[in-house]
Parts: C-alpha cells; sequence; structure tokens
C-alpha cells in the first residue's frame, strides 16, 4: 500500500506538488493520470525517497519514506523514466544486480532473474548487451529489473511508452497477474486507452494537486461524459499535453 | 552491508572491463609514459656528460698556434660564420713577439655580457685563458730557477661530496613522479564514467531508489576505480624496469635500477594513494553537473601530485613537505632507490594521512548523493 498525504515539493520556483495527497491500495492498479508537468514523476521521486518533501510524508506499507528509507525501499520495485539501463551489461547481469542489490541471495537471484526473463519472453535479448537495443526491449529490461525481487509495492513511470503492441499486451497481462497476487501496483500515465482499460482507480493530477479520483466509470458519472478522455479534459479544463 | 558493497563493486568491474577502449586509454600511460621517459632521459644525458663543442670567431689566430691548439683541447674552436657563436678573441698584433719576450701578451675576448645565452659560454673560455695562462706563467718561472708554486699563496682544494647517485635528483623526480601519477591517470576515465557518466545515463537515480546507503555506493566505486589505478601502477613499474634498464647511466656514474623489492615497495604504499587518488576523483566528477565538466575538474587534480612532486624534486621545504601525503611517499621512493635508509616514519605517517582523506572525500561524496541537486543534477 502507498499512501500520500499532503506532499508539497517546490523545485526551483516551480511549485511541483502543491498538497497532493492519495492512496493505492494492495491488490489494485492505480493510475496516476495527468498531462505533461503535472508533477507525476516528481510525485513517484518522493515516494522513493529520491526527493525530500517540502512538507507532508510518503508511506509505503505505512513505513514512512523520510524517516526508514531503507524499510520502506525494501517493498518497492520501481520502472524508472528514464529506464537507466547498463548499456555494456547485458539484461540477464543487469536484472542479477539489481536483484542482488534488493536483499536476494546470490542464487535465489540467478532463478528469480532466470523466472522473470521467460516471463517477459526476453529470452532471445537475455544475453545481449543492451547497446543498441530497442525501445521497447529497454523498457522490458526496465521492467523485469522492477518485479524481479517480487516486492509488495511497484511504480512505474510511463511505463507504455515505446512499447509495440504485442509487448503492451505483455505488460497489461503483467500487471493484471500482479494484481491478482495482491501486489499494490502504482503508475503514472497520460495515456487514456491505458489507464482506462487497466486501472482500479484513476487518480487525475493536474499542477501539482489531485483534481479527481475514483474508478475510470466513476469518473465518467462525476463530469458525464462518455469516455476516460472527455472526462479527463473537463476535470483539468484544457486539453494541454494530452498526447495519444 | 559488505556484501552490497561486493555486489556493487562486482558490477563496476564487469561494466568497466567491458568500456575496453576507454580503460586501454587509460593504460596507454603506463606503458607511454616510462618508454618516453627513457628517451628523454637517454638525451639529458648525452647533453649532460659531453658539453658542445663550443665555436668562437679566432681573429689573428695565426699568431698564436700553441694557444688555439691548447683551446682545441677544450673544445674550443675557431667556427665558421653561422655556426660559430658572437664571441671574439682577438689576438694581439705582438702576440707573438710579447710571448717570446716574456711579457704580458694581450688577448681581448669581445663578448655581450649581458646576453644570457652567452655568458655560459664566456666563462668557458675565461677559464680556459685562464688555465693556459697559469700554465705558460709556471713555466717561465721555471726556466727562471723559480718554484711555481710560490705563485699559489692558497691552494684551493674541492672534494666533491656528491655520490653518484645524488647526482641523479632530478632524474628521480621526473622517473618516481612518473610512477605516481599512474596512480591518478589510469583510472580517470572510469572514474568519470562511473559518477557524472551514471548520473548522465540515469542509472545512478535507480541506484539510489533500492535499498542501500550512499556510502555503499561510493565505496565500491572508489574500489573499482582504485583498482584500476593499481593495474596501471604494477603496469607502470614493469615497463620502467625495463626501459630505464635501457638508459646509458653510466655516463654520469649513477643508475636508477628498480629491483623487485622497490616494485613490492611501491604497490605497497601505492594502495593507499589509489584509494585516495580514486575519492577525490569520484568526489570531483560528483561535484561537476556534466560529464564534460568534470573532465575538466578532474584534469586539474593532476596538478595536486606533480605541485608536490616539484616540490620534492626542487627540495623546496622538505623539512615540511617530506610529511605531507604523496609527496612523502615519492620521497621515500627516491630514498630506496637511491640505497638510503626508508624514512619510515614518514612513510607510515603520511600513509594514515593519505587513508584520512580517502575517508574525507568518500564521506564528501557520499554526503553529496544524498543531495537531490546532485542526483538529478538541477
Amino acid at each position: 500500500m502507498i499512501e500520500v498525504t499532503d506532499l508539497e515539493k517546490k523545485i526551483g520556483s516551480v511549485q511541483a506538488l502543491d498538497k497532493l495527497s492519495f492512496r493505492a491500495d494492495d491488490g489494485k492498479i492505480t493510475g496516476l493520470l495527468g498531462p505533461n508537468g503535472a508533477g507525476k514523476t516528481t510525485c513517484l521521486r518522493t515516494v522513493f525517497g529520491l526527493l525530500q518533501a517540502d512538507s507532508g510524508f510518503a508511506k509505503i506499507d505505512n513505513i514512512d519514506v523520510a524517516v526508514e528509507p531503507m524499510r520502506a525501499k525494501q517493498q518497492l520495485g520501481l520502472f524508472p523514466d528514464p529506464c537507466g539501463l547498463y548499456e555494456r551489461l547485458t539484461p540477464r547481469e543487469y536484472i542479477q544486480f539489481f536483484a542482488e542489490l534488493s536483499g536476494m541471495e546470490k542464487q535465489q537471484a540467478i532463478s528469480a532473474t532466470s523466472n522473470v526473463l521467460e516471463k517477459l519472453q526476453m529470452g532471445d535479448i537475455a544475453d545481449r548487451k543492451s547497446q543498441g537495443f530497442s525501445q521497447g526491449q529497454r523498457m522490458k529490461t526496465a521492467l523485469a529489473q522492477a518485479i524481479v525481487h517480487q516486492p509488495t509495492n511497484i511504480i512505474l513511470d510511463e511505463p507504455t511508452r515505446g512499447l509495440d503492441v504485442m509487448s503492451t499486451r505483455i505488460l497489461r497481462d503483467l500487471l493484471l497477474m500482479l494484481k491478482e497476487q495482491g501486489h499494490c501496483v502504482l503508475f503514472s500515465s497520460h495515456v487514456m486507452q491505458e489507464v482506462a482499460a487497466l486501472c482500479d482507480h484513476v487518480v487525475v493530477m493536474a499542477s501539482g494537486k489531485v483534481v479527481a479520483e475514483g474508478s475510470p466509470q466513476a469518473l465518467c458519472e462525476q463530469t458525464q461524459k462518455e469516455t476516460l478522455e472527455e472526462a479527463f479534459i473537463a476535470l483539468i479544463g484544457s486539453d494541454e499535453g494530452l498526447a495519444a | 552491508m559488505i556484501k552490497l558493497v561486493q555486489v556493487l563493486y562486482k558490477k563496476e568491474m564487469l561494466d568497466a572491463s567491458r568500456d575496453k577502449r576507454s580503460v586501454m586509454a587509460g593504460l596507454y600511460y603506463a606503458i607511454g609514459a616510462p618508454i618516453v621517459m627513457c628517451l628523454l632521459f637517454t638525451i639529458l644525458l648525452k647533453q649532460l656528460s659531453s658539453p658542445e663543442a663550443l665555436e668562437i670567431t679566432v681573429e689573428n689566430s695565426d699568431a698564436a698556434p700553441s694557444l688555439v691548439s691548447y683551446l682545441e683541447g677544450f673544445d674550443i674552436s675557431h667556427g665558421k660564420e653561422g655556426s660559430a657563436k658572437a664571441i671574439t678573441l682577438i689576438i694581439d698584433e705582438d702576440y707573438e713577439q710579447d710571448m717570446s719576450q716574456g711579457r704580458s701578451a694581450r688577448v681581448t675576448i669581445v663578448a655581450d655580457k649581458s646576453d644570457n645565452k652567452l655568458i655560459k659560454s664566456v666563462r668557458r673560455l675565461e677559464a680556459a685563458l685562464a688555465r693556459y695562462n697559469s700554465e705558460v706563467a709556471g713555466l717561465r718561472l721555471i726556466s727562471r730557477g723559480i718554484d711555481p708554486s710560490i705563485m699559489r699563496a692558497i691552494n684551493v682544494q674541492t672534494h666533491d661530496q656528491a655520490t653518484p647517485d645524488s647526482k641523479g635528483g632530478m632524474f628521480l623526480g621526473i622517473a618516481t613522479l612518473s610512477i605516481i601519477i599512474a596512480l591518478f591517470y589510469s583510472a580517470m576515465n572510469l572514474a568519470i564514467d562511473t559518477s557524472a557518466g551514471e548520473r548522465e545515463r540515469n542509472s545512478l537515480a535507480l541506484l539510489l531508489s533500492h535499498p542501500l546507503s550512499s556510502t555503499q555506493i561510493v565505496l565500491a566505486k572508489v574500489a573499482a576505480i582504485a583498482s584500476y589505478s593499481m593495474i596501471g601502477l604494477v603496469l607502470v613499474l614493469i615497463v620502467s624496469k625495463f626501459a630505464y634498464g635501457m638508459v646509458p647511466w653510466e655516463q654520469l656514474g649513477f643508475s636508477i635500477n628498480l629491483d623487485v623489492m622497490f616494485i613490492l615497495f611501491c604497490t605497497l604504499i601505492g594502495i593507499p594513494i589509489a584509494l585516495m587518488s580514486a575519492s577525490l576523483l569520484v568526489f570531483v566528477s560528483f561535484m561537476a553537473k556534466s560529464f564534460k565538466e568534470a573532465q575538466s575538474y578532474v584534469a586539474f587534480v593532476l596538478f595536486v601530485p606533480i605541485g608536490l612532486s616539484m616540490m620534492t624534486t626542487y627540495d623546496i621545504a622538505t623539512d615540511y613537505v617530506q610529511w605531507i601525503p604523496i609527496a612523502a611517499q615519492q620521497y621515500a621512493m627516491i630514498e630506496v632507490i637511491k640505497g638510503n635508509e626508508l624514512p619510515l616514519m614518514q612513510v607510515i605517517l603520511s600513509s594514515f594521512g593519505t587513508l584520512a582523506l580517502f575517508a574525507i572525500f568518500t564521506m564528501l561524496s557520499s554526503r553529496m548523493l544524498k543531495s537531490e541537486k546532485v542526483v538529478f543534477g538541477l
């Protein structure tokens, strides 16, 4: 479970987060929806303890990230934007490295890496250096890294960017499977279809604030629109920053 | 704690070893520097051991054949216009006559004594003439039945206390500096790549979002960089051993002979320096906001060992400098090569000092990694 309460964060002169509060429950997929520059990445980085909030707090499984960062981070898997690959390592080496960093023993990490490579159908690229990978192959590697240690909470920053149809479907199935297993999945996106298709709970963000939240269904009803996209536009008051 | 550092260290080593070109670029120094030094020393030694022939203009040389041949014995001779230096020795018209009659024969040196480049040659000519003068005067005294030693009221004798080895101070300074620099230079690319580069590739933020402390990350990076520095050091020592073996030291009467003991000694005292230089390089690269900026700063770092070494080589404030990290180790290396007693106290204290600097730089870097400004280059 990820809980964010009254987060405030100023970066330079921009108020990136402005009293942001929301909750992502276990066994649910929560979507953080907002136009470009709404503060989605800043919010996720704060949850990871990479940025320090000016006020407010973020809790992971009821552990305050600012107070006990080590324990809080053990419950997390991160799929960052940008991916942060090591170009000279192969996906197998890369994933195993992060598995060990997350506290797994070497043997355990090796078998967990093989499992996740198989699950994401990465057998053909597993032992090639990441240099020259396509965007989709990079995304898959980063995703494998995020879930290899089976964290209770998984945070994904724009996970579908650059994925082809097949990979998007794999990702979708994977997120649904994680949900089935009772994980808490939080992802940020600005792609409506994806959010509508996957999320149990949507948090709509604009200018660092929560504008509305609820299930996609509820948001449509609230704004009396037919699609999530129209509801979204009605909620944030413009179509600025909306990408296809 | 230690286990995570090991995991990180292994990854750093693997990552670096895959980047063959930049690793090799660093190690080229270790192979190239001793060879260049060897050539340089050979040329320098040749110049030092045989002074150049001095060509001047001698006017009316026919009048003084014995003086001219005496000067030729000191490699001073009449040269053609163009190659001769702007020094003219004029032998007086009456030279021959004065000489045969036992009078004082006049020779005149015409030269610009304010010209620094000439002054040494002028002195050389003057010294040669003075020697000729006293030889001829001695002969005249003997022919008149007087002991020439009567003209020597004081008998000046200089005992040169310089042992052959201590003459080589400058050579030793340069040779040992080139060895110490290897510790800084060999892993410079790696240091930038693993810190500023890691941030630019966005993997630093990902690393920090895992349950590990920034100190662990910095320690692993420093250890990996120091490992490559040590490879550079061992390489430079081995290449130096063979390269310096080929320099014709006997021309000057001393030799730089790097034996196995010296190589082991350098490797041992090199470990703290490698850790210190690695932590300094990481610190400096994290301070920079970009890869390019880091490259400029890291180049400045090289001035630290060069400056300290200059002070050791040219004996500036040696009493104090010999206790300072790097300078002390270099001083000890020079003493070991000379075969003098090892300044144990200095080596131990400065090695601890070096390790303390390593601890400080590591702490500063890991503190920087806690700042979001540094991590995201804001």
